[in-house]
């Protein structure tokens, strides 16, 4: 049953895009009307604060993490094993 | 009287369970009663533990096997009850020498926890070392012999560490009494200790052995050593340094780093591997921070992190069980032929995202709301950003990869029963958590003033939850799993160890052998000439002497030969044994 209601939302899956984007509509909707009584800097007392940080963070990450694994961290799988093969020989 | 106490200690269940184990290894059904009964017993002991139990005197030190207190029990309560989910989880597993390392392995983690004194801690620390090397080891595969003997020497080396800090204390105060240290009065020694405890909590830059050696481990095997390493080297942590800033920065350092290496990992257990240093980073930082909050925080955060993060690899080690890989680039769509498994992880997903009704939410915020009571705006910020990367890297990517995205075609079905059992009660203890977390802050070491579902806290979180996933959303072709092995400081000791290989071999053993040609031909005439007057005297004098004593060498010579089977598995498993036996002869005497 699980698996029928999975492939039909996969099947709709514009029609869950959009519920998202209301979603993220609500989210920061909501921050309009919540009290910030124990605001613990700046920050808290933005309205969207948290969207704005959430949406930057992630996007930043990405695009640090996956730059820096591009140009020097990432290595053929085997680049351990290899190495003592050649040096086996 | 220390007879009886030894049927108070919980580990003492699991040695004695470990040994019947091995005794029954040929009648499965025994073993598998032997492996639930012995978690629910302890399960159930630790609720009638006394204050103070074991205390013996051994060389003129006092060994304190037994201590309880409220930091104590928060901890032995997740332990027992994860080592009961373990057992569930490796039922199946037809090795009893891997039941008996896994139960020897949380003998040691109970061990530690109850300890009074550091070389109680230190015998319990190595137990667990030792132990757990043999999880890796059973998968019986290159890599994971190859990355077994990097752990152990790793943790040889923490280990080390760990006793020049208790000897070094030991001569200046002569107290070896394991409390709480003030942050302002630490020694030397002190920070030694701090160092071996921190190498078992992952803390960079000497992390590398757990992103190392995790994702080679069996797929039970991991399932323990997520659990209880790292968390058993928080509670020692909480237990003598609080308050230490040192803790509070690399914590907070701790949590972006192990989440940016989840972001750009492609093996799943790899993923999980490294965001247990993220997480473990929270409790770091929280125990560095060091107000009743940010503990209380640490200890709960601990005790949720125990039980999603094995939902996890429970989870990601049925699909490897089942479809022999866990690298996201070769898995995609499993949703239609492992449903439960789906279910499961996705609960751990979101629970380790911090979602509301989960563990994760009333955990996790008690730390981030600690620093900002505390006013540690930037370590604040620090550890929302990885909250941000915990989301998009276990909470989002990692299922998505697995069971959604493109259909992979890999063949698969659902895991044994067991599995999804285990999995079911990590699952329920995830909500049940959330919905309910009185029930886990009654346990905390301090009163707990913290109420998780304020209106402010949940619209923050459903902003942070709901725009990264526009984040992923948006990047998720710049996301796709590559089949690479990307470097961290493990690089140093893997090379070096390459670079001292090579001079072994050639520089060494070339000078070896110049040695070998010289004594040829100067050695060997002098030799023979010495040899020759020996063989004469030996021939006249001694020969009918010795002669009987010498067959009787031979003997025994053959006799230890058969021992020396040239595994050092099997040395180090009869070491252990030997540990066992000295430790069981000085409880009982």
């Amino acid at each position: 049953m699980l698996v029928k209601i999975l492939s039909y939302l996969q099947d709709h899956a514009t029609a869950l895009k959009w519920v998202f984007f209301a979603f993220l509509l609500g989210a920061v909707g909501n921050d309009f009307l919540v009290e910030r009584h124990h605001a613990h800097f700046w920050g808290d007392k933005l309205i969207g604060f948290w969207a704005l940080f959430a949406l930057f963070g992630c996007l930043g990450m990405i695009v640090f993490c996956k730059g820096l694994s591009h140009v020097w961290l990432a290595q053929p799988e085997d680049y351990y094993d290899r190495k003592e093969d050649e040096d086996a020989e | 009287m220390l007879s009886s106490t030894i049927f108070l200690h919980p580990a003492s269940y699991f040695i004695v369970g470990a040994i019947l184990l091995g005794f029954f290894g040929r009648i499965k059904i025994v073993q598998k009663v032997i492996l639930l009964a012995v978690p629910l017993l302890a399960f159930w002991q630790i609720h009638a533990l006394p204050e103070s139990f074991g205390v013996c005197n051994f060389m003129g030190f006092e060994l304190i096997f037994g201590r309880v207190d409220k930091l104590t029990y928060v901890f032995l309560h997740v332990f027992t009850l994860m080592a009961l989910i373990g057992a569930v989880y490796c039922l199946h597993v037809k090795e009893t020498g891997h039941h008996m390392a896994a139960f020897l392995y949380v003998a040691g983690s109970l061990g530690t926890t109850l300890a009074g004194d550091y070389l109680t801690v230190f015998i319990f620390w190595e137990l667990m070392a030792f132990a757990s090397v043999f999880l890796i080891w059973y998968r019986k595969k290159k890599r994971s012999i190859e990355a077994g003997y990097r752990y152990l020497l790793v943790h040889t080396a923490g280990g080390l560490v760990l006793l020049a800090g208790i000897f070094l204390r030991y001569q200046n105060c002569h107290d070896l009494s394991f409390a709480q240290i003030a942050a302002n009065g630490a020694t030397t020694a002190d920070y030694l200790i701090m160092i071996g405890f921190m190498l078992n909590a992952a803390v960079p830059p000497i992390h590398a052995w757990l992103p190392d050696a995790y994702p080679e481990a069996t797929v039970a095997g991991a399932v323990f050593m997520c659990a209880f390493t790292t968390k058993t080297a928080v509670y020692v942590l909480a237990r003598a340094f609080p308050g230490f800033e040192a803790l509070a920065i690399m914590g907070a350092i701790m949590t972006l780093y192990g989440v940016g290496y989840a972001v750009i990992e492609n093996d799943a257990r790899r993923i999980l591997a490294y965001h247990i240093v993220s997480q473990v980073g929270y409790m770091v930082c929280g125990i560095g921070i060091g107000t009743a909050m940010a503990v209380n925080g640490a200890c709960a955060h601990a005790y949720a992190h125990i039980l999603y993060k094995a939902l996890l690899f429970m989870g990601v080690g049925a699909v490897l069980e089942m479809t022999g890989t866990c690298k996201l680039n070769e898995l995609g769509g499993l949703y239609k032929r492992m449903p439960l498994a789906m279910i499961f992880t996705v609960i751990g997903g979101i629970a380790i995202s911090g979602f509301p009704l989960t563990s994760g939410f009333i955990s996790k915020s008690m730390i981030i709301a600690a620093a900002g009571a505390d006013h540690r705006v930037v370590l604040m910020l620090m550890l929302s950003l990885a909250a941000v990367g915990t989301f998009l890297s276990v909470g989002i990517k990692l299922p998505y990869f697995i069971w959604f995205g493109k259909d992979s075609g890999v063949e698969a079905k659902e895991a044994p029963w067991n599995m999804n059992l285990a999995m079911l009660g990590a699952a329920f203890m995830c909500i049940f958590l959330g919905v309910y977390p009185e029930y886990l802050y009654k346990m905390l070491p301090f009163a707990v003033e913290y109420h998780p579902y304020s209106a402010y806290h949940i619209s923050e979180t459903l902003q942070i939850l709901g725009f990264t996933g526009l984040g992923f959303y948006l990047m998720v072709k710049y996301l796709h799993p590559d089949p690479k092995c990307n470097l961290d400081v493990d690089w140093f000791y893997r090379k070096g160890a390459l670079a001292f290989m090579w001079l072994a071999r050639k520089p060494i053993s070339r000078a070896n052998d110049w040695v070998g040609e010289v004594y040829r031909t100067v050695g060997m005439r002098f030799t023979m000439a010495v040899a020759r007057a020996l063989s004469w005297f030996d021939w006249e004098g001694i020969d009918w002497a010795v002669d009987n004593s010498a067959r009787g060498v031979v003997e025994a010579g053959d006799q230890v030969r058969a021992l020396q089977t040239g595994k050092i598995q099997q040395y180090i498993g009869g070491a252990v044994i030997a540990l066992m036996i000295v430790l069981l002869v000085v409880v009982f005497l």
